[in-house]
């Protein structure tokens, strides 16, 4: 536990880094987990150029993958170890059992749960064959978008512009190639890739929709169970808590 | 105890006449008849007995791969000894006369006229590898029910512990082939899988599994009554014993003979009743080669021999080739024919199997250039040992031997179109484009 | 190391059974990674499917190999060591 001081208005309690380093972490880690999952999709339609083999794109992809781990451990961590919100480790692996914002911080115990599986099972993957790392695999479409989601709802900087703009590049991007990969498949499965079309269409609609009507809405902070305590403890820090 | 001496103890049964091991004449042998002529069915103190009775004989497998049947025989057995204990562990027998080579006759004619020592094999081999269970696969066509009546006169003449299935191969070329008729018994469709696991370790059901040739199993079943020694005493010291030969062609008295192993091709052609000249054999079947006459006249009919010849014996095939025939407009029909059968498993057989047989078309009904030839000769060295079953081999095979053997025709076909012998065909009977590979599992 | 020393050594290694590469035929979907990293070893058919050099691989090339092992998408190619 740190004592620091900063100038000016701002209380500095031992949790101030930590916080910062909670959002900033997971950030990064989203940005990343956007970057890895993107060149999983453009493994998948098997691009490569003259200068940009396969092998570049296989193995940036695991690199990037490790990497958003690192960078979600980080982000697990220092939660954790931020006193002034009580979110023990359990929280991030158990979803749902936490008592700040249980659905969207148990939303990124699932991500993180969906993460070290896919993980694991990549890395044994000549072990256990290739339809199990499969079926595990395709988990990864639902890992990244309720990573998405866990930032929008649980994260305090989701009403920022630039912060917005990121989550909507990286949600673009995502969508982009998912539907590349879906046009890709549709010669040989043409009702499940139209089916699946459809499902990412809605769910970018959905997503939006609930955006606006969520966290972006005044009284979110509320809603999505930050207690009175949470906010009066905040308040009385001097942190400025959105209502 | 060796066999000879264990079966003479027991019936002075003198063995069969060497030119008649397998067939006694046209007529099926009932189960009396089978015991009057080669002895009740031996018993053997120990499974190796039989074994090594079978290794010391050297029969090789009759189905074309001509692997020794005595290897299989210890592979198996020994794979049993290393499984579970018990009937969880128990070996299977596949008894396999699915002749899926359009050519071929010989199993459908051994199945009918001898089917008990076929039978007898699959009883010995089965207590030699600990097998609880044999399947009899014989070609779609076959009569299933007559080999059904045989099972059922055995099994009400003496109590048998061994459960014998039969059933009809599915129609396709690839359909006999060892891995697609274990895929088969494990719920697959009948196509080849990818070795390993090999058959003998894990093949039916896990288990370890015996894949022999019926015709090998009936040889088996000799050896059982007669000794090694006897079954040397025929054919080749390389490749002892006798063999089911089909002959087909112009020819005065086509069809399934038995012939020592070693028996100069000439000679059995000539025994055939081939009196006419003839340009060529095509040795082994579809997926076999050709050899030129009369050079190769004096070429032994066996594995080793025709090896020298650049051919092989693969399913006893011996088809000749009239004078008045073009082997290149024969090779490319039974090219097509080898692409439309593939199971489109592997990608360099499912692409290199059609561009084959499109430039044999072009060779054999058109003017080819330079480059197509070259083409071809890539492929045929592009395709062998590519896919998970023989068939581009086969092909690449069967097209190698054929520019090598039909060169003139090559240059005539290069020079100035097709021959008038072009038209003559088709002399070798390929099966309809309509002959498709059911790839739905049973 | 001097080339005959290597070469002796090389021999004495070889001895012990050197892996191989191998490829299932059904598994593969010439997605081509392999000829990427083992050129050496591995050259691409007019339909982009793995022709694979006949023998050992050498121990220079066993990490690649092994690399190229890992990274295949279908877990067609793999390195047995013959018995």
């Amino acid at each position: 536990m740190m004592a620091t001081t900063h100038a000016a208005a701002i209380v500095v309690n031992s949790s101030t880094p930590l916080w910062y380093a909670t959002r900033a972490t997971g950030l990064v880690a989203l940005v990343l987990l956007t970057a890895s999952m993107a060149l999983g999709l453009l493994s998948s339609v098997r691009f490569e150029r003259p200068n940009w083999p396969r092998f570049v794109t296989l193995g940036l992809h695991r690199n990037l993958t490790l990497l958003a781990l690192a960078f979600t451990v980080a982000h697990v961590l220092t939660t954790v170890l931020d006193s002034f919100v009580s979110i023990p480790l359990p929280d991030a692996f158990i979803p749902f059992i936490s008592s700040y914002r249980p659905i969207w911080v148990g939303l990124g115990a699932i991500a993180f749960d969906l993460m070290l599986a896919l993980i694991v099972t990549s890395l044994l993957r000549t072990r256990i064959g290739l339809r199990s790392w499969r079926l595990v695999h395709w988990t990864a479409y639902l890992c990244w978008p309720v990573a998405v989601l866990h930032g929008l709802g649980t994260g305090t900087d989701t009403p920022t512009t630039w912060v917005l703009v990121l989550t909507a590049c990286c949600v673009l991007v995502i969508a982009a190639l998912t539907l590349w990969r879906l046009a890709r498949a549709w010669p040989a499965r043409p009702v499940a890739s139209t089916v699946a079309v459809v499902l990412v269409v809605i769910t970018v609609i959905a997503g939006g929709a609930w955006l606006r009507a969520g966290p972006l809405s005044p009284h979110w902070s509320t809603r999505s169970g930050t207690t009175t305590a949470h906010s009066a403890g905040a308040s009385a820090a001097g942190y400025g808590v959105r209502e | 105890m060796t066999a000879p001496e264990f079966a003479a103890a027991e019936t002075a049964q003198p063995p069969p006449p060497d030119e008649l091991r397998l067939i006694a004449g046209g007529e099926p042998l009932s189960l009396a008849a089978h015991i009057h002529r080669y002895g009740p069915l031996p018993r053997f103190g120990a499974p190796t007995e039989l074994i090594a009775e079978v290794e010391q004989s050297g029969l090789t497998g009759r189905g074309g791969g001509a692997f020794p049947a005595g290897r299989k025989l210890r592979a198996v057995a020994e794979a049993r000894r290393r499984s579970r204990p018990g009937r969880a562990g128990a070996a299977v027998v596949v008894a396999n006369g699915s002749e899926s080579e359009p050519l071929s006759s010989k199993d459908a004619v051994l199945l009918r006229l001898a089917p008990h020592l076929v039978l007898d094999g699959i009883a010995l081999c089965a207590e030699a590898v600990g097998a609880d269970r044999a399947y009899l696969w014989a070609h779609n066509g076959s009569s299933t029910q007559a080999l059904a009546a045989a099972i059922t006169e055995r099994s009400s003449a003496r109590s048998s512990l061994l459960r014998v299935q039969v059933t009809e191969t599915p129609a396709g070329y690839l359909s006999g082939q060892e891995t697609a008729l274990i895929n088969v018994l494990n719920g697959g469709p009948a196509l080849p899988t990818f070795v390993p696991p090999r058959p003998a370790e894990k093949g039916a059901h896990r288990r370890p599994t015996l894949v022999l040739n019926v015709e090998t199993l009936a040889h088996v079943a000799l050896i059982a009554r007669y000794g090694a020694p006897w079954f040397r005493s025929v054919g080749a010291p390389d490749a002892p014993g006798t063999a089911l030969v089909t002959v087909t062609g112009p020819v005065d008295r086509p069809g399934v003979r038995e012939i020592p192993l070693g028996t100069p091709l000439g000679e059995v052609l000539r025994r055939s009743g081939l009196t006419r000249s003839a340009q060529a054999v095509l040795t082994g079947g579809y997926f076999g080669t050709w050899v030129e006459l009369p050079a190769a006249s004096s070429v032994p009919v066996s594995e080793p021999g025709l090896r020298t010849a650049g051919a092989a014996l693969g399913a006893g095939v011996l088809a000749v080739l009239p004078d008045a025939a073009c082997g290149l407009a024969e090779t490319a029909r039974i090219t097509g024919f080898l692409a439309r059968q593939s199971a489109g498993q592997c990608g360099p057989c499912r692409n290199g199997l059609p561009a084959l047989a499109e430039a044999m078309h072009h060779i054999a009904f058109g003017q080819p250039s330079p480059e197509v030839i070259r083409w071809v000769q890539q492929l045929t060295v592009l395709l062998p040992r590519r896919g998970a079953c023989h068939l581009p081999d086969g092909a690449a095979g069967l097209v190698a031997s054929a520019l090598r053997v039909f060169a003139a025709d090559l240059a005539k076909h290069t020079g100035s179109g097709p021959c008038a012998h072009v038209a003559a065909g088709p002399v070798l009977p390929v099966p309809a484009a309509g002959l498709v590979v059911d790839r739905s599992a049973p | 190391m001097s080339q005959r020393h290597e070469s002796q050594s090389q021999q004495s290694v070889g001895r012990l059974r050197r892996p191989e590469l191998q490829v299932n035929p059904i598994a593969c979907e010439a997605h081509g990674i392999c000829i990427e990293l083992l050129p050496e070893l591995i050259t691409t058919d007019p339909w982009g499917y793995p022709v694979l050099r006949p023998g050992p691989v050498p121990l220079h090339l066993q990490d690649l190999a092994r690399r190229a092992v890992a990274d295949c998408p279908t877990l067609a190619l793999r390195l047995v060591t013959p018995d």
